[in-house]
């Protein structure tokens, strides 16, 4: 579906974001890109939106060399996500805030309004349609953000960590909100710090390092296996990371914590804790 | 010696409801102090309280006071109250207001009356503990997220006040820079004796540095105490679980199973080192099981 080919990217300072970029996304995958701040992350979705052209190299999209498109051609497939919602909320209601992308593409009447309530119906937020964008809280901003996007009914949806900021139970919802989307049939792309949240959803994992492709394989392997992710400014999670040291005791490699309780309570029996 | 304190603080934004409720909370001076909870729950409010932005700059109505270096808050202005609270806000570009990095931290030490020969020392040093040496003539525009965030933390670390205020200062950072930042905070606290007041939502990040950890919602503290003894209770009630990080889960999860107790672990290390211990007195004990 999506297709780069030795991308690379400078800056106009020369700062060199993307280096020799090859990957291939299909169509239904669940994708986090993980890695540094700095470490190219953003420029790779830009790149991917048209929002940066690269300096060499080629994408693909849909059999078609993107070289020619704008980020508006883009947008009709690819919705994106910023970071801080603030910065992309402008109307005076969710509902018209979730209806300007799809209205910028020309959709009818009746497809538009038809969209924009799907859109808040799948983000849950039909009870703030009427609203003030702006005075909602973080998490439901980035819903608005999400919805926006979704009511362009994209193919892929970029989200360039959506989850900062906000409290534990909001990151989850707008988790599963993504993993019903993805199965759904949206592909997502993901960036995140996050490796709790990339560990339980995401089932391929791009690292970038530098502006280079440091690691692009599935997300299981990346932690089963002892990789040294820290190199790459990134930590297991902690369950992760402590089961993994203790499998020479036959403790299974797991992510759930209460899970690794009751393995080691197997092993370990009652007795030993004074 | 007390820092920060609130007596039974209550605050309403104009024609809103209470966004804090009887707030009773004691910082001691040179304590590390975390707040958490869902959004809403009023931690930025609560931060505000302490820089004097709540009422004197946002307005409302407030019951009973908070009193910082035992003084009200109410009786002093904002500037007076920077001298000795430093903030970094949740939506920290909003408080960059200079072309470039030195100018950003020159700003608040220039407002303060400080000769230009120690504005040149302090924005040097403090550029430096927040790993931005060399960015004095950076534009703040052209700064990523990560850096601006830094940049914001610096300008406070310059000004030397006595009490940090930091509302979710690591939001934006990547793994290695939050760990930097939070065992700079805690060097900060133990040897300069800073008193330190963080907002954080992932508590695993801060676990080494808790002396006081609070959780709010819906407007009050729901609990605040010790790291452990706070933990353990919004463990057992289950509402705030997610909150609970890994190792807490997993140590909270074998002690019910077993009903007794392990030994309290701040870090992944140590777990690993206690659990680890324990395997090896098993296999020792009945090599069969090994």
């Amino acid at each position: 579906m999506l297709n780069l080919e030795n991308i690379c990217f400078k800056y106009s300072n020369q700062t060199v974001a993307a280096q020799d970029i090859s990957l291939t996304i299909a169509a239904g995958e669940f994708v986090a890109i993980a890695g540094r701040n700095g470490s190219g992350k953003t420029t790779l979705t830009k790149l991917i939106m048209s929002l940066l052209k690269p300096t060499s190299g080629s994408i693909t999209f849909r059999g078609e060399n993107t070289k020619k498109f704008s980020p508006a051609d883009m947008a009709r497939y690819v919705g994106y996500v910023f970071q801080n919602p603030d910065r992309q909320i402008f109307r005076d209601t969710v509902a018209l805030e979730v209806a300007y992308g799809p209205e910028q593409l020309g959709f009818s009447p009746a497809k538009l309004t038809l969209a924009v309530e799907k859109a808040l119906q799948v983000t849950g937020l039909e009870a703030v349609a009427g609203a003030y964008p702006r005075a909602l809280s973080k998490g439901q901003k980035q819903k608005v953000a999400i919805a926006s996007a979704l009511a362009m009914e994209p193919e892929i949806l970029i989200l360039d960590e959506p989850t900062s900021g906000q409290d534990s139970q909001s990151g989850s919802g707008l988790m599963e909100l993504l993993a019903g989307l993805n199965a759904g049939g949206c592909t997502v792309l993901l960036v995140t710090h996050n490796m709790e949240l990339l560990a339980k959803y995401a089932s391929r994992t791009i690292i970038m390092d530098q502006g280079t492709k440091a690691y692009d394989g599935s997300t299981r392997e990346l932690f089963s296996q002892a990789r040294d992710i820290a190199k790459w400014g990134l930590r297991e999670p902690a369950t992760t990371a402590i089961s993994r040291a203790l499998t020479e005791y036959g403790i299974q490699v797991t992510e759930d914590p209460r899970y690794l309780a009751k393995c080691l309570v197997d092993l370990i029996g009652g007795a030993r804790h004074a | 010696m007390t820092a920060i304190e609130f007596k039974r603080f209550s605050f309403a934004y104009r024609g809103k409801g209470n966004v804090l409720q009887d707030i009773e909370l004691t910082v001691p001076q040179g304590n590390f102090t975390v707040i958490s909870g869902p959004c809403g729950a009023g931690k930025t409010t609560l931060c505000m309280a302490i820089n004097g932005l709540v009422p004197h700059y946002f307005g409302g109505s407030v019951a009973g006071e908070v009193q910082v270096a035992g003084c009200n808050t109410l009786k002093r202005k904002v500037s007076d109250l920077a001298l000795q609270v430093g903030s970094v806000m949740e939506d920290y570009e909003s408080q960059l207001v200079a072309m470039t990095a030195a100018d950003e931290i020159a700003f608040g030490l220039e407002n303060r009356g400080i000769a230009k020969p120690e504005i040149k020392i302090r924005t040097e040093q403090a550029l430096s503990l927040v790993g931005l040496s060399g960015k004095e003539s950076s534009e703040v525009g052209s700064l990523s997220g990560g850096q601006k965030q830094r940049l914001a933390i610096a300008a406070v670390l310059a000004t030397e006040a006595d009490i940090l205020v930091l509302d979710e200062p690591a939001s934006a950072l990547d793994p290695e820079g939050a760990e930097e930042l939070y065992a700079l905070l805690h060097s900060l606290n133990r040897e300069k004796g800073l008193t330190i007041v963080v907002v954080e939502h992932d508590l695993s990040r801060v676990l080494p540095y808790i002396d006081q950890l609070v959780i709010m919602d819906g407007g009050c503290i729901v609990k605040a105490g010790g790291l452990e003894e706070t933990l353990s209770q919004i463990y057992s009630d289950g509402k705030f679980i997610n909150y609970v990080p890994a190792i807490y889960q997993l140590k909270f999860s074998h002690e019910k199973m077993l009903a007794s107790r392990l030994p309290d672990w701040r870090t992944e290390r140590e777990a690993l080192a206690d659990l680890s211990r324990l395997l090896v007195l098993k296999q020792l004990e009945d090599p069969k099981s090994a």
